[in-house]
């Protein structure tokens, strides 16, 4: 191969010489121009990257007050959010490795909206649910958590998805366990009743919504192509607002993910 | 001829009889006696014929004039007490018994203003008692203008203002100007200006592309309004209503007031973005209506889902209500249609048919031996409101999944019939209420919503009330792509449209695809 290659590059050589030099110049300039562009298309891939955990839940769930104790560790008054925010947060440990904590807003009108914008980033997502009020919210928890998960980007993506059973320092608070079986029941019908909703309307979308899980067997998390994993953990604290927050769990997953 | 003289007499409207004087009055002339109350009712009942007597009277004096004599009476009568009007007739025994004591006096007070009335054809000035009745005092009117040479008095005449515009040719008539063309010319004057700024724009666009690269550009209002108004025209040519439009313009204009433009990134493609999303977020309002879902949950209760239709006519509720209840029967839930359209004729023989063939496609022996769908039906004129109540229970009792309650088309305009269907929302507490609307419709469609709304939230008692809770949007196949009702639909109640309707067959139902919907009404 080399040897075929080497008259072609003389004949090359030759051929530069003899002509002008102005063309030589100009091959030249389109040779910088092309290592230039790739350099910076593999930059900018490299910076923009899938770095992003993504704060997903209900309204009243806990997000904003987590993000703020992942952050800051100290307690603050929140809001309900109208937008997102976003910060760099480095684990605790000495990796050095960060990421980017993405707190979205829960409410109905603008989830869907910050969840389509920010989908392509998220390296994991956090699924915030509030402990406390499960058994009243199951179905709207449920009905979010599905549309996440059978979102094409995130099934092709298939970020580390971690249930954060928020509130656990309420004495009322369900355990993580009953969230998962209840969580998987409810999928279970959600799948049934969605696959069975009249076809949209171009047709497409690819024959309906994707299959959650597998057919016939009844829906587990294990059936995901990502991984699931459920913590409990309190943003407020057990000692309230003075003392720290309990999610040893959330950030020991946060070092494994970044 | 002397009959003729006669009749014309006899047919002429009588001068307004002059009020009694109290002595001419017949109470003047009764005793005290018999005004004394000394038996039970009678006297008392006596006592407010009494009172009615004076303008009975005059009205049966005047039995030439036999309207004017109704008239008297029923006024009386009417004003007078209720029980009077029930014991019509103890009232006539009465008034015999009184016409036959008074009728010296009767006859006296009776012909003393007739021949009053007879003298006093012309119209006599009323007579004030109290001011004088003297007309010079009263008249404020100038004494020069009548009858003096002058036009008008020491004014200002300035011929220039009264001829108006000089300019026109004497004697030529113009045409009626309108105000449009006053607006059309106004638009193009406006558009003069901006058409230069515009090719200046042009040349600072390309500029402004390259110091997009270097710095920052922040949107101003007047970036965005020519923009903005395409972008109004291109909606509204698409079928959103046109209140719809401008309100959608505005709030996009207000939330990229003031935003930072990235690189690279025109003002058009800005807005068009902030745009798509904007309509976007409104096909997807809030709560998803999942019905399957929620007939679940009725089936676990052991009660059936009920869900109402209503919307104006011919819109197509009794279609999709079939095409609906297919669709329940697929998924295996057993449906009872209830007909509460007993106005339009052949509405129940029409659900009577689809019933026929639902069954024929759905046969009892494939679903374990029990009928999917059953009509419920009273006829014809009966009240809506009770034929849903019924049928919802004989559904419980039988066991059905879902009662599809099918009312009839009415105008959003008709208060009788708007209040019926209130009524009948208000009475049956549907756990679905769905507003059908044609895809067709434009403007109407604010109107539509926004009354039916009302009326439902006007004739509720509750603390709640129930609206409406979803949309159908029917006739989707008979737009190409000008699917601006869907937007307008779903801004004005922001519930969101549960099914699309395509066609007539059974099959032709539809979900909604926000990003496909969005997508062709983008489109150029």
């Amino acid at each position: 191969m080399a040897g075929r290659l080497e008259p072609h590059l003389e004949a090359l050589q030759r051929e530069l010489r003899v002509s002008d030099p102005a063309v030589l110049s100009v091959l030249l300039a389109l040779l910088v121009v092309a290592i230039t562009l790739l350099i910076w298309r593999f930059v900018q891939g490299r910076r923009s990257g899938r770095r992003a955990v993504l704060l997903l839940g209900l309204c009243d769930a806990g997000k904003t007050l987590l993000f703020a104790r992942l952050l800051t560790g100290k307690y603050r008054d929140t809001q309900t959010s109208i937008t997102d925010s976003s910060a760099v947060y480095r684990v605790s440990n000495d990796k050095s490795a960060n990421v980017t904590l993405i707190d979205l807003p829960g409410h109905e009108s603008l989830r869907l909206q910050f969840l389509e914008r920010f989908k392509a980033a998220a390296r994991a997502i956090v699924f915030v649910v509030d402990s406390v009020a499960f058994q009243r919210e199951v179905k709207d928890v449920a009905e979010f958590l599905y549309q996440v998960l059978v979102d094409n980007t995130v099934l092709k993506n298939a970020p580390a998805l971690l249930i954060a059973c928020n509130k656990q320092d309420v004495t009322m608070a369900k355990s993580a366990k009953l969230i998962q079986q209840q969580l998987e029941k409810e999928l279970n019908t959600l799948r049934v009743t969605r696959s069975a909703a009249p076809t949209s309307l171009d047709g497409s979308a690819t024959g309906g919504p994707a299959q959650l899980g597998k057919k016939g067997k009844d829906f587990d998390f294990s059936q995901l192509p990502m991984k699931v994993e459920f913590v409990e953990c309190s943003a407020r604290g057990s000692k309230g607002e003075d003392g720290d927050a309990d999610f040893e769990g959330l950030e020991k997953w946060l070092a494994k993910v970044a | 001829m002397r009959l003729l003289r006669d009749a014309e007499e006899s047919s002429k409207v009588r001068a307004p009889t002059v009020m009694k004087t109290f002595e001419q009055s017949l109470k003047s002339q009764k005793t005290v006696k018999c005004m004394i109350e000394t038996r039970g009712e009678k006297p008392k009942e006596k006592v407010k014929n009494k009172k009615n007597k004076g303008s009975k009277k005059e009205g049966t004096e005047v039995v030439a004039a036999p309207g004017k004599a109704s008239a008297g009476d029923k006024q009386p009568s009417t004003a007078g007490d209720r029980e009077e009007l029930t014991k019509d007739e103890i009232l006539q025994k009465n008034r015999e018994e009184f016409f036959k004591r008074h009728m010296k006096a009767g006859e006296k007070s009776s012909k003393s203003p007739k021949p009053e009335a007879q003298k006093e054809k012309g119209k006599k000035p009323r007579v004030w008692d109290l001011g004088n009745s003297n007309a010079k005092v009263l008249d404020y009117s100038n004494t020069a203008t009548n009858g003096s040479a002058e036009a008008c008095p020491i004014e200002e005449f300035d011929p220039n203002t009264a001829l108006g515009d000089r300019n026109r040719e004497p004697g030529r008539l113009y045409d009626l100007e309108y105000e449009s063309d006053d607006e059309a010319e106004e638009e193009k004057v406006i558009q003069n200006p901006s058409k230069p700024s515009v090719k200046k724009g042009g040349l600072g666009g390309m500029f402004g592309m390259l110091k997009g690269l270097v710095g920052s550009k922040s949107l101003t209002r007047e970036d965005m309004d020519p923009v903005l108004e395409k972008m109004k025209d291109h909606l509204i040519a698409k079928n959103v209503a046109a209140e719809i439009a401008v309100q959608l313009c505005e709030s996009v204009a207000k939330k990229l007031e003031g935003k930072v433009m990235g690189t690279f990134t025109t003002v058009t493609s800005t807005v068009k973005q902030a745009l798509q999303e904007a309509l976007v977020q409104i096909l997807q309002p809030q709560r998803r209506v999942d019905v399957l879902r929620d007939v679940m949950d009725a089936q676990r209760h052991r009660r059936p889902y009920v869900v109402t239709f209503c919307g104006v006519n011919g819109v197509g509720k009794s279609t999709n209500l079939a095409k609906i209840s297919f669709w329940l029967i697929e998924n295996g839930f057993s449906v009872l249609i209830a007909a509460c359209d007993t106005f339009r004729a052949g509405a129940v023989e029409q659900l009577r048919t689809h019933t026929r063939r639902l069954n024929a496609l759905h046969p009892p022996e494939s679903h374990g031996g029990r009928t999917m769908v059953q009509l419920y039906e009273k006829g014809y004129g009966k009240d809506a409101a009770g034929i849903a109540m019924e049928a919802i229970s004989y559904a419980r009792n039988q066991g059905f999944d879902v009662v599809l309650v099918d009312t009839a088309g009415r105008m959003q305009d008709n208060a009788p019939l708007m209040t019926a269907l209130a009524k009948l929302i208000a009475v049956n507490a549907p756990d679905l209420v769905l507003f059908v609307g044609e895809a067709l419709v434009g403007n109407e469609a604010v109107d539509q919503l926004v009354k039916f709304n009302k009326a439902l939230a006007d004739h509720s008692m509750a603390q709640t009330p129930r609206l409406i809770d979803g949309i159908v949007l029917t006739k989707f196949d008979t737009i190409d792509d000008k699917v601006g009702a869907a937007i307008s639909m779903t801004y004005i109640t922001s519930k969101p449209i549960v099914f699309v309707g395509t066609g007539q067959t059974y099959c032709d139902l539809r979900s909604l695809n926000a990003k496909a919907v969005v997508a062709a009404l983008m489109k150029a």
